[in-house]
């Protein structure tokens, strides 16, 4: 065999192997986590407040407190994130304003989740005197998710044809009214999309909320914005540290597969948001 | 009146009214355009006080609160090394699965496969971590033999899972990029598609690719939850300092372990908090030149337009 066809031999198998050692990967990992975690997860486990520092009992307290964040940080970024997008699409009319945002938003999507919660702990908790507060975790959240949110809301409006916004300005509407009459409604699978794709994202997030918004143990609803909830990272965290506990470790597993649960529904949401609310959808 | 000019025109532009909705509209907009700079902004002023009394001693090796001592050198040393483990492993089995991943005929077909393996990008970094403590630190302690598998290297091990989905996906994205026409045209001239793919693919695709691989680079260096629980948190450079088989400590696992316990406003917590500055102005410069990268492979493919 010629050097040529034993190098593309040599190519064609690395590339057999590459790819087949990233699928050993995930099958390996998905498998250690179902089996790991399907011992642990139970009806009872769901529903039942945690006990003995996590070692026994369930995690209904940390499966609320992970959804409240969540939810509460993605009605936050909402507002925002689509007026970037509007501002970014409609509005801006110099090109060095609308590179200063790009900029902007792909530095958002840069900087280490850890600086985030840096952020919170200083200017919430320690500036402003905020204390442990769920709501400042949630607002830090809704900082992280605002990149991708705005990232696929102004996609879904950059790809609408350009026709459809100029019809409307033809036809003597105002630019209010081409926003909130155009724009928004046929970019709104690209705004679904975002905040569920941000939601799946925000809500296995450790780094940024552990120094601000979370305690331990004794933890149930809090009574209003202040203070701590207990949610499904750091209850893993703090569970994996005493891993010298078999019952901690197995319940840490438990609430992995429940967190990887939650993970798996929201980008489902996005998948969907994206093929079947989207009117320009290739309908894979 | 040329067709140019009249995209110039469009969109009319109806009268910039100040009314409360474009305010709002741009408020909000500069609000959150402004927060990466105000996240930058924080993290300089309080750094402020640990650049002014311990100034030039934190770039030394010892770091010892109690003695007044805050060098950061072993952190970004561990954060190096660690990124550059992920980075050794990650880049050619990422790359050589794109390779492979976009010769998959069937749309369809690569589209289920790309999907499923962006899947490894969906697992909470505190998963990975716990994946880490449970299986894979045991069994770098057993392979090697050591003490405790809690050591640098196992840190580099599970990075470079948890980047892989980057550098594979963008990586996909970048060869299926390259015009058709370049490829087929090095197909009739008979090339193997090893050649192919040096000759054809890689030169239009490498700014991509190189764009994919700082990206992840960004991740690795920003990565928390996962390092901090298994890298060992020791903050003394590795003896030899090739030994990736030691216990170390990232930027990253240094500031979860340590901000809870200094108070605010001291020295110790403002030398943690100018560490995180430096990590977010490396993880900053690494992103922008991914950017600059894509934006500069959208012109080339423009100007080809084959």
């Amino acid at each position: 065999m010629s050097r040529r066809a034993l190098s593309d031999r040599a190519f064609r198998l690395a590339g057999y192997i590459a790819l087949g050692l990233c699928l050993c990967v995930l099958g390996a990992l998905l498998f250690a986590i179902a089996y790991a975690g399907l011992k642990a997860v139970s009806f009872d486990f769901l529903v039942m407040p945690s006990k003995d520092f996590g070692a026994a009992g369930g995690i209904r307290w940390q499966i609320i407190g992970s959804l409240l964040m969540a939810v509460t940080a993605s009605a936050l970024v909402l507002p925002f994130a689509t007026a970037l997008a509007v501002y970014r699409a409609d509005m801006a009319r110099s090109a060095r304003v609308k590179r200063f945002i790009d900029l902007s938003v792909f530095s958002l999507n840069g900087i280490p989740s850890i600086a985030y919660g840096l952020f919170g702990l200083i200017v919430f908790v320690n500036i402003l005197g905020t204390g442990l507060s769920w709501f400042v975790g949630s607002i830090i959240l809704a900082m992280m998710m605002m990149p991708t949110v705005t990232h696929c809301a102004l996609s879904a409006m950059q790809s609408l044809p350009s026709g459809v916004r100029e019809n409307g300005y033809a036809l003597g509407l105002t630019r209010r009214a081409v926003i909130t009459r155009i724009t928004l409604p046929q970019s709104l699978h690209g705004i679904v999309t975002g905040l569920m794709i941000g939601l799946a994202r925000a809500i296995g997030e450790t780094a940024p909320i552990m120094f601000i918004a979370t305690a331990f143990s004794g933890v149930s609803l809090p009574s209003g914005l202040q203070g701590p909830v207990s949610t499904l990272p750091t209850h893993i965290l703090a569970l994996a540290q005493q891993a010298t506990n078999p019952d901690a470790l197995r319940n840490a597993w438990g609430a992995s597969f429940v967190l990887i649960g939650l993970v798996f529904l929201f980008s489902t949401a996005a998948f969907i948001a994206r093929t079947r609310l989207n009117p320009y959808s290739e309908r894979l | 009146m040329s067709f140019a000019d009249a995209a110039a025109v469009m969109p009319p532009r109806p009268r910039a009214r100040r009314d409360s909705f474009t305010l709002w509209i741009t408020g909000s907009a500069w609000l959150s355009a402004s927060l990466a700079g105000l996240i930058l902004l924080t993290l300089a002023v309080q750094s402020a006080p640990a650049i002014r009394q311990a100034g030039g001693t934190m770039l030394s090796v010892q770091w010892l609160p109690s003695a007044g001592q805050y060098g950061i050198i072993p952190m970004v040393f561990g954060s190096l090394v660690v990124m550059a483990i992920a980075m050794t492993i990650a880049l050619p089995v990422g790359v050589m699965a794109a390779v492979q991943l976009s010769q998959i005929k069937s749309l369809k077909t690569r589209r289920f496969v790309k999907a499923l393996l962006e899947g490894l990008a969906g697992i909470p970094s505190i998963v990975y971590g716990l994946i880490g403590v449970s299986f894979l630190s045991v069994f770098v302690a057993d392979i090697f033999d050591l003490q405790t598998g809690r050591v640098i290297f196992t840190a580099g091990l599970l990075l470079s899972v948890m980047i892989l989905p980057t550098i594979l996906t963008l990586s996909e994205d970048a060869i299926s990029a390259v015009p058709n026409a370049l490829t087929q045209n090095a197909a009739a001239l008979g090339l193997y598609r090893f050649e192919i793919f040096r000759s054809a693919v890689l030169p239009s695709a490498a700014p991509h690719i190189l764009g994919a691989g700082l990206l992840a680079l960004g991740r690795a260096l920003g990565e928390t939850m996962a390092v901090m629980l298994i890298i060992g948190s020791l903050d003394r450079l590795p003896s030899p300092l090739w030994n990736v088989l030691s216990s170390g400590q990232t930027i990253t696992s240094k500031l979860g372990r340590e901000v809870g316990e200094s108070a605010f406003g001291s020295v110790h917590f403002s030398a943690l908090i100018f560490s995180a500055l430096i990590l977010v102005i490396i993880t900053l410069s690494l992103t922008i030149a991914a950017q600059i990268l894509f934006a500069r492979r959208a012109k080339t493919i423009g100007l080809l337009h084959v």
